[in-house]
Parts: C-alpha cells; structure tokens; sequence
C-alpha cells in the first residue's frame, strides 16, 4: 500500500534501486557533512510526509547529515537542526 | 490551563492579539515578558499545550483599551498535523482575533516565513516580531528588516524578549495596536485550491516555499552557515552519545536528587520546620489549659500538625522543581529524549515519551499534558497513563516518611521506589502494546533540537515560586480540610461523643476505614489508620503523611537538630505496629495506585476516551495491588519463614487480576494478527 504523493518518478523497491540507472541513496547510507539534494520522500504515511514538508523536506531540497547519534540522525534542513529515528532516515531518497 | 481574566473597570473596549509561531521560537517568553505571567516555558519544542490568555501589562499598554494576547501552542504550518496546530488553525480562524503577532525565530527565517505567509491570508492584520535578533547578532547574521517588511507586507519589529529591557516590546506592542481595523493583504496567496486534493496542496505548498526562499535571499546574509558542524554538535555528540548519553542522564538526575533532597533541601527545610514548631508552640501557649481539649487537638494536631508535617518539605520539592526548570530551559531535554528513544522504541513508544516522565518526577500534572506533543495516540495516551508511576513531588514526603522511620534514612529506599516506577513503566507500555494488537505497528522519531542556551535562573525561580504558591494554596486549603475532616472523624464516633482514650477504634474513622482495612490485610497493613491515610492519598498524596500524623498523634517528622527526617523514628514506628516490610509494602501500595484527583483529572483531558481512561486507572490500582502484595509476602516469607497473613485472599486477587490482563493480551494478538494481513494485503 503506498499513497505517498512524492514517487511518481521514483523507484519504489529495492531490486528497482540496484537496477535503476541513478544512483539513489537513503538518508541512512550519507555520509557526515556533506550536502545532498532529496529526490523523495517515502515513509508510507502521509501524515508524516506532510509534516516532514512543512519542515521544509522534500523533493528539490538540501538536506545535510550532521552527525550519527545511537541510531539518530541528526540533520539539518532549512537552517533547523532534528533528529530523526532510523526508519525515518531510510525513507528519506537522496 | 487557559487563565480567563474577568475585566471589571472603566475600559470598554478590549483588543484581542493571538501570539502565533513556530515551536521554540519564543512565543511563551514574549507572552510572559508581555503579561507577567509565567506560562511555562521550555527548551524543547512543544511545551505550550493549550491556548493561554493574559493582560497586557500597563507598562507596555498606552490605550484605553485592555488587551488580551492568547498564546497559541507553536505550529509549523495551517495544516494540522499535531492537535496543537489543530487548536492554532481553529482559534485563528474562528475567534478572529484583531491582530496577529506572529513569532519568527530570527534564526531560521527560511522554515518560519512559510507559517508567515500562510497567516498573511488570513485578512487579519499580522505584526512580525523577528525575535532573537540576539542571536543573530552574535552570529554576524545581518537581516534587512525593511526590505522584509516590504516584501511580506506588514510591519517587522526585531525583538529579544529574553531580554528584560530594550527588547523592542514597546515597539511591537504599538505596531500592533495601530494595526487594528486595517486589511492586511498577501504576498502570497494559494488561489483557493481545494484542501482535499492533495497533489494541488502540495504544488502550490512548494510554491511558497519557493517564494519564501526568494525573500530569504534578498534579505538575510549569513556567515555561520547552519548545515557545518558546529561546538553544539560536538557537545551533542557527546551527550546523545550512543554508550555515554545514557550514564551522563541518570548522572544529571541524581545530581538533581541528590541537590535537592540530601544537599540544599533539608537546610532550607530546617528553617521552615523551625518556624512551624515555633508556631505551634505559641499557639499551645495561647490556647492554655481552659480551651476545650478537643479544640486544642483539633487546632494543634489537626490542622498545625497535620498541615505542618506535609508544608515541611515544601523546600525539598521546591529545590527539585527549580532544578527541572534549568534543565527544561537551557535545551537538553530534546536531546534526552533522543537518547531515550532508543529504549521506548522496544516498548512501542518513543523518545519523546520521556519527557512527561522526567517533569512527572515534579509533578504528574504537567507531565500528563505534555504527553499533547506525542503525535501516536496510542502512544499519547500510554504515555499518560504511565506518567504517574514515577513517584511525583507530592510523593516525596511519603518516601521520606518511610525511609526515616523504618530504614533509617537508607538513600536505598527513595532510590528503589524510582528504579520501581521506571521498572513498572516499562513493563505497562508492553503490555499496552500488545493489549492494543499494534506490536508491529511502525512509528516515526524526529525531534527539532533547538540550540543549547544557558537557562534562566531568573525565568526558573519565577517558575517555582508559583509552583509553591499554588502548593501553599493547595496545603491550606485541601489539605487542611483533609485533616480537619480526619481530627474530627477520629475524635468522635457515630454518637457524636468524645471517643475515650485507648478506644480509638470505635471513632467514626475507623468505622469507615475498616472495611478497606481488610482488603489490605494481604497487603501486610489492614490497619484502619493505614486505610484511612491511604484513601485521603487520593485527594493529594501529601495527605498520607498528614493524616498519618493527625491519626498518630504525631505532628513533628522532622528533627531540627539531626538533620534527619525523622523524630524518635522506633517510637512512630511502635506507634504504627508495621514491621519494615510491611512498612515498605505500604509505601509501594501509596505511590503506585492512581494518583491524585487532580493527576487523574489531567489523565482525562489527555486520553479523550473513557475506556482508555478507566483501563489506566484499573492498571494503576492493580499494579499498586500485586506489587505491594508481592513485596509483602515475599519479603515476610525471607525475614521470618513464613508467609504473611491473608496469603491465599491476596493470591487470589492477584490471579484474578493477572489473569484479566492476559485475556486481553491474548485478544490482542489476534487484532495484531489482522493488522498483520492488512499490511501485507
């Protein structure tokens, strides 16, 4: 089931992810400091999704990993500083 | 809380201004700097959990008018996503206030104007106030605030309200009342697109934010960029620490214990009990030997000794709430709750849920409302529901009672108690998890961690003088009646006459009592002195320690010259007749049952479902129940060989109760089951 409203050009499973032409990276895998543009936003909740916009991430925007915290990750978006929990990490397209 | 002012003087017209924002972006400190008052405020976002109203102050009031600010609880945007943006969208939109003061967080322009923007359609005049401009001073941000009001069309004012003078309040105050009965027009508009179509929202929500980016661009230049590495992110590497973030929490919390209840506490403690016992001997002085003895043991004993046993450690609490205060403000408690979340999220909670308990370590009150940040309902609402099982300020005289009399001050014993509720906390929300059938329900983690600042004391002391303020009002009032009522239901029986020395039983209270005295003889305490205490426990836990004083003719547990809690500890306990394990099963049963009536009137606002709300309060009683039975028996068992009196009835309640919770677990796994292929479908 996934009504997220931000795939409607993005590869949805796994096997798409090795086979796609583009080299997608999930927010788990970025490295520390360095910037990256989203591509997508997919947690499978659109509750979540919109929220996640109004902090000013989605599709188009830079998003940089700051640090690794127990299974943390603290990014910054749009000037902010959030920490946000593995599942959510994965979810998020670069 | 929403403080309603009733307006009673010459000024006929009343301005109505809503304080609207994102979360931290120091709304509460304005409306408090504004109001005087002390709504709370904390480091982390989402403290403000219900819409507060309040006088302007005539310092910053020239008008005739009166004014009223309500502040709305932070929102990131108009569409709800959290019940308090819901509150925000609602206010705004239907109690039309004449003015809008919209908080921006001078630091993030670029997240803040899209709530902006969004407010400026709304044809109600909006005022920016550009707070911590501080901050952005110090980071060599410059931001053209002309050119920013030009572009947003309507007045900016750069304020500071940590500031106590020249923080552009005056200023921003008279920007806005000049505002009134103006239009406001948008620089923004969304053209009136269906809110259901949630493609159509989304464009034109990428729109703004692009708008938004451009006026961030002509207007802020930055030097500290914020996507670098900064000496808060290496504090925070340290302290969110995945193997150091969790010793250095439990090392802040006993510092703050350890401050408030062995260090700083008791000095302040002495003095205050120094004064009680001062007062209670003029007035036994005054009242000589013609007042009739039961006035003189009704005013004494009764309300002097009673009230005064629990005002005693007023001090001890007071030290605490302070320290949880400077805690709140200075940001740490967004990072706790990342540590945490780890933890919780084995228990179907998440890190957020810390939060409630750690102020419920105050006060379960406002710990329970501040579960509203949770977004999860089931979540919300275990949390709510657990809060109340870490041992509360109110509980703390009732341990120290305890650990004086019986344990000799043992610091083991208050330690144990809190190791106790976390133990119970953790084993309530598993068995939520699978009682609601959502063990395999996903949840999502993500925490705005608002930058470090050193909290202030000034902001903190404010706090906690009026939280002893409404303790004070609270002992005065509930408590003194208690313990009248209790006097009273003690010295007389039914007949209305004196009861005789050594016939204590046949007083009205212990009739009355008597009856709950037998379910707690499994319990190890089926005395009718310890009931009765234990019910008053209902209408204020502090009551335990005042009726027990009222009912044992006890008015002094605090001794001046030792520095210890306790006066002649081996008399209180002959007097009581408890053995230390029984003592200790006491205590458990008075700190796990439901709390207070005010705790669990919180309780209700929060769960929004009186099925949840009954079944929490059932958990509660049980837990306080088997636990108390459990450490009763158990503990008699390995002190003296046998076990304690009314094994086999306790055992059976405790069966009953276990078993009623495995049935609905056993229900539960078949609901989860469900979901399970629905998922999947």
């Amino acid at each position: 089931m996934n009504s997220s409203i931000f795939n409607n050009s993005m590869p949805l499973s796994s096997e798409d992810l090795v086979t796609s032409q583009v080299a997608v990276h999930k927010l788990s895998q970025a490295k520390v400091s360095q910037d990256y543009v989203i591509k997508g936003v997919d947690p499978g909740d659109a509750e979540i999704a919109n929220f996640l916009f109004t902090l000013g991430c989605f599709k188009g925007e830079t998003i940089t990993l700051i640090s690794v915290l127990s299974e943390s990750y603290v990014v910054s978006i749009k000037d902010a500083r959030y920490s946000i929990g593995s599942d959510l990490a994965q979810a998020v397209l670069l | 809380m929403i403080i309603v002012i009733v307006i009673i003087n010459k000024r006929t017209f009343i301005l109505k201004i809503a304080l609207a924002g994102n979360p931290n972006s120091g709304k509460s400190t304005l409306f408090n700097a504004l109001t005087g008052k002390t709504a709370r405020v904390g480091n982390w976002a989402g403290v403000t959990v219900n819409k507060k109203e309040g006088l302007v102050k005539t310092t910053f009031n020239k008008t005739d008018a009166e004014i009223i600010v309500v502040d709305l609880p932070g929102a990131y945007s108009m569409s709800p996503f959290s019940s308090e943006e819901a509150i925000t969208r609602d206010f705004v939109k239907t109690e039309k206030p004449e003015v809008i003061l919209n908080i921006v967080d001078a630091t993030n322009l670029s997240r803040s104007l899209f709530f902006t923007t969004q407010l400026l359609e709304l044809n109600i005049p909006v005022v920016v106030a550009l707070n911590k401009s501080d901050l952005t001073k110090s980071k060599n941000t410059v931001i053209d605030t002309q050119t920013l009001s030009k572009l947003l069309g309507c007045p900016v004012v750069e304020t500071t309200s940590t500031k106590s003078s020249k923080n552009g309040l005056d200023s921003l105050l008279s920007t806005a009342v000049e505002l009134t009965g103006k239009q406001q027009s948008a620089p923004f508009v969304s053209d009136g697109i269906d809110l259901s179509n949630a493609k159509l929202v989304e464009d034109s929500d990428i729109k703004r934010f692009e708008f938004v980016k451009n006026i961030v661009e002509n207007v802020e230049q930055r030097q500290v960029k914020n996507n670098r590495h900064t000496m808060q992110d290496t504090v925070d590497r340290v302290i969110a620490n995945k193997w150091l973030g969790l010793p250095v929490f439990a090392l802040i919390m006993w510092s703050v214990f350890s401050i408030s209840q062995t260090h700083l506490g008791p000095i302040l403690a002495d003095l205050l009990v120094g004064w009680i016992d001062a007062f209670y001997g003029m007035v036994e002085g005054l009242l000589g030997s013609e007042v009739s003895p039961v006035l003189g043991a009704l005013l004494l004993d009764g309300i002097i000794g009673g009230v005064g046993a629990v005002v005693g450690f007023l001090p001890l609490i007071m030290v605490l709430f302070f320290l949880l205060a400077l805690l709140e403000d200075c940001g740490y408690m967004a990072r706790v709750a990342v540590i945490m979340d780890r933890f919780f999220k084995h228990l179907g909670l998440s890190g957020k849920s810390i939060i409630p308990m750690v102020i419920g370590t105050g006060c379960a009150i406002p710990g329970i409302m501040a579960t509203r940040t949770i977004q999860n309902e089931r979540q919300r609402r275990t949390t709510a529901m657990l809060t109340p099982f870490m041992p509360c300020g109110a509980k703390l005289p009732v341990i120290a009672l305890f650990a004086g009399v019986f344990f000799n001050d043992a610091a083991w014993v208050g330690t144990s108690m809190y190791f106790m509720g976390i133990a119970i906390i953790t084993f309530g929300a598993w068995v939520v998890v699978r009682i609601t059938g959502e063990k395999n329900a996903r949840s999502f983690f993500i925490m705005e961690l608002p930058e470090y600042r050193i909290p202030s004391i000034k902001l903190a002391l404010v706090s906690t003088l009026s939280r002893a303020k409404s303790f004070i009002i609270k002992a005065g009032t509930i408590i003194l009646l208690c313990n009248a009522v209790v006097q009273v239901m003690q010295t007389f029986n039914w007949q209305f006459e004196v009861v005789a020395e050594g016939s204590a039983g046949t007083s009205i209270l212990a009739s009355v009592a008597s009856p709950f005295a037998l379910v707690l003889i499994p319990l190890g305490f089926g005395v009718w002195q310890l009931a009765a205490a234990a019910i008053t426990g209902f209408i204020a836990k502090e009551n335990v320690v005042g009726t027990l004083a009222v009912v044992y003719g006890i008015s002094n547990f605090i001794d001046t010259e030792e520095l210890a809690l306790i006066s002649g500890g081996s008399d209180v306990a002959s007097i009581m007749g408890l053995s230390s394990v029984a003592a200790l099963s006491y205590l458990i049963f008075n700190l796990f049952t439901p709390p207070c009536f005010a705790a669990l009137g919180a309780m209700n606002s929060e769960m929004e479902d009186k099925k949840w709300l009954w079944a929490g309060i059932a958990f509660q009683f049980g837990m306080g129940y088997v636990v108390a039975f459990t450490a009763y028996q158990a503990g008699t068992l390995i002190t003296t060989g046998t076990l304690g009196q009314g094994f086999i009835y306790g055992l059976a309640v405790t069966m009953m109760l276990i078993g009623t919770l495995l049935y609905f677990m056993y229900k539960g796994e078949s609901v989860a089951q469900q979901k399970l292929t629905t998922y999947n479908a």
